[in-house]
């Protein structure tokens, strides 16, 4: 840390420059106090340090705007480690002694679920990326929001793009996660209703072949067969497909899907016409740009997007709430981010208009940025890809 | 037809399966525990003679530099760890072993990553015989392994070391007193039947991929091959991993794949239950 040398002569020249300016005066004697609790170390170590840069950009402009309530924001930015442990330590510190009223950008599942209860308990309000089903079921009473679409909504986008390709009997074979059932019930509520039967099968991820199981799924004769597993078993599913001579779509989860698969795969027809499927930030959206600039990348991660629309969102609730509170955040950030009022993609931008008595609706880097009463976002875009010599060439973002 | 196609599809991955099964029975005939870092030295193996695919060498160079990574490395674990335990028991040794297994795994992790990775092989569509398809691959991978097996049978049946190694299974004392010196035929064994294993984690990584839990992932029916067939019987070895092969794969037409791993613990169950020295009992050849 760098030590600020306090001397007589700068206490003096400093006192002076804060009596020529009495607005820093006002400020500086109240700022309101939010935090970003972001992997800065650990496995979220790629994502952490970007999330942060992209917080404090925001909370940046909006000082040079004239803060929020006449006040100025400090952000305090720490660091979860992508531990449950340190991060419960970090989020005792930021609520007890920084005494902020946000916490922002927690990206680990197991992060959140850990700190989630210091901040209901504490009313500071939590904004989250993190993807677990369970987090948004924990008894948050409000206190929580998290941008990052929920596996349930993730399949009902796959489940329409499965029609969309013109299915009329889909197969979905995955293996035993804690997302299995979810994604059984999903597409075979959303299948049907497009006019597709869905059947599926779960496999053991530790086989070394799947040529049974892909005899089983044939049998059905599917026009679309949905791979959803992880890399390792996704590659010798679609080894076996390919040698079971299977013509139809075949589509999965650009998690699992990707460059590494391929490469491995060493086989460009084996893969060739492969749909791959991802929630995509607001790409070309205006507030994407605005995130593009601040981090000084041109493809911004998803986590770094939602970590730019949490400080826009829970700023612009304080500014309706008109109080720099947790409970203020949780009361009044959808009357931010849904209904019917001016359009916004950014806090500057939105707290004119709030002090001008508008209404205002954000939609965000990460997507619209509506939330149902759980805390889950309602919809997001996805970014669909199919593999063509052996390459990812953009289908569409929608 | 699709029982006899999953049956086809049994015989083809206990043949694999037969590989590794055959060095884990030949090690425990011998230093009568059961060596648990078989996971370990199978990933091993794999990514020796991924390794050395990569570099250029043919199939049969690679799955001796498998075979030899493999056998060097079980036999300096036991060496420096499972065999100084054994005199306390089979229990500690195999403990110590699963440790090993544990290292060997990490070893790997360190040096490759999590990634996994595949041979550089073409993929063919399979060949069909009226409706049961084969692969082009898997015939040739069986090819090898039944190869290989014939050499194993055919090298404790006719050679002398074969011979030694058989007697000292059957009885340490009397071999010893025949003038075999269990220490040679204990080092011999290691290597052999650690060699085994890691050309199987080969063989089986070739038509999928390897990562470094390869091997961890064959190890719960690779014990249960053994034990089903009777541990320390060669061939009781291969007979229980085409059983369990076959086992596997019905399992998926009548209860679903998810239940797979439960095909090995019911067959140790059942073994153990009902005749704890296996179908076809403890002798070695």
């Amino acid at each position: 840390m760098n030590k600020i040398r306090i001397t007589r002569r700068t206490t003096m020249a400093g006192s002076v420059a804060l009596l020529a300016n009495p607005a820093i005066v006002r400020a500086q004697a109240d700022p309101i106090k939010l935090a970003t609790l972001t992997p800065l170390t650990g496995a979220g170590g790629p994502y952490g340090p970007v999330m942060a840069k992209a917080a404090a950009s925001v909370v940046e402009e909006v000082n040079k705007a004239g803060g929020v309530l006449g006040r100025r924001i400090v952000l305090v930015s720490e660091d979860d480690q992508t531990n449950p442990e340190a991060a419960v330590r970090a989020a005792r510190k930021l609520i007890d002694v920084d005494k902020v009223t946000a916490i922002m950008g927690t990206w680990a599942s197991s992060v959140t679920t850990a700190v989630a209860p210091l901040c209901w308990e504490s009313k500071t309000f939590l904004c989250t990326v993190s993807g677990a089903d369970s987090i948004t079921l924990l008894p948050h009473q409000g206190y929580l929001i998290r941008t990052q679409p929920n596996s349930r909504l993730q399949v009902t986008r796959v489940g329409e793009f499965i029609l969309s390709l013109g299915a009329k009997k889909a197969f979905t074979m995955i293996p035993q996660t804690p997302f299995t059932q979810s994604t059984f019930d999903v597409l075979n509520q959303v299948l049907p209703k497009g006019g597709a039967t869905h059947q599926s099968l779960i496999y053991d991820d530790k086989k070394t072949t799947y040529r049974t199981e892909v005899d089983q799924a044939l049998r059905t004769s599917p026009d679309v067969i949905l791979a959803n597993g992880y890399t390792p078993d996704t590659v010798v599913l679609l080894k076996d497909l390919y040698r079971a001579g299977f013509k139809g779509k075949i589509l999965g989860f650009a998690y699992s899907i990707n460059q590494k698969l391929v490469d491995q795969i060493g086989q460009n027809e084996v893969v060739e016409g492969v749909y791959t499927f991802a929630p995509s930030s607001a790409e070309g959206g205006s507030a994407y740009e605005k995130v593009k600039v601040a981090v000084g990348s041109a493809n911004p991660d998803p986590y770094t997007c939602q970590v730019y629309d949490h400080v826009n969102m829970v700023l612009m609730a304080i500014a309706v709430g008109k109080a720099a509170s947790g409970e203020a955040i949780k009361d009044n950030i959808r009357k931010v981010t849904q209904g019917s009022g001016k359009s916004v993609d950014n806090a500057v931008d939105g707290l004119k208009a709030i002090a001008a008595g508008e209404k205002v609706d954000y939609s965000g880097a990460s997507g619209p940025c509506d939330f149902d009463e759980k805390g889950d976002i309602l919809d997001c875009k996805f970014r669909y890809e199919q593999i063509k010599g052996g390459k990812f060439t953009l289908v569409k973002i929608a | 037809m699709i029982v006899v196609q999953a049956l086809v599809n049994g015989l083809v991955s206990g043949t694999l399966l037969a590989v590794p099964a055959i060095g884990f029975t030949a090690m425990f005939a011998v230093l009568r525990f059961p060596n648990f870092a078989v996971s370990g030295v199978a990933t091993l193996g794999a990514f020796a003679g991924y390794l050395a695919y990569g570099a250029g060498l043919q199939m049969a160079g690679s799955l001796a530099a498998a075979f030899v990574a493999a056998g060097l490395a079980g036999l300096l674990f036991d060496k420096i760890a499972h065999l100084p335990l054994v005199k306390e028991g089979a229990l500690p040794a195999a403990i110590a072993s699963i440790a090993t297994g544990l290292v060997l795994e990490n070893v790997v992790r360190l040096g490759f990553g999590n990634e996994p990775r595949g041979y550089d092989r073409p993929i063919a569509r399979d060949v069909f015989f009226g409706e049961i398809r084969v692969s082009p691959q898997q015939l040739e991978t069986m090819g090898l392994a039944l190869a290989l097996m014939l050499a194993v049978f055919a090298a404790l049946a006719f050679t002398r070391i074969g011979k030694a190694m058989r007697a000292t299974a059957d009885n340490p004392d009397l071999a010893a007193l025949k003038g075999i010196r269990p220490e040679r035929i204990a080092t011999l064994a290691s290597l052999i039947g650690m060699g085994l294993v890691g050309v199987g984690g080969m063989l089986l990584g070739l038509d999928s991929s390897i990562d470094p839990l390869t091997g961890t992932r064959i190890l719960l029916s690779l014990f249960a091959a053994a034990v089903l067939g009777g541990l320390g019987s060669v061939p009781g070895a291969v007979l229980g991993a085409f059983l369990i092969g076959i086992a596997e794969e019905l399992s998926v037409l009548v209860v679903g794949s998810q239940y797979r791993a439960a095909v090995g613990f019911v067959a140790i169950l059942a073994v153990l239950t009902l005749r704890p020295r296996g179908l076809l009992g403890e002798r070695a050849f």
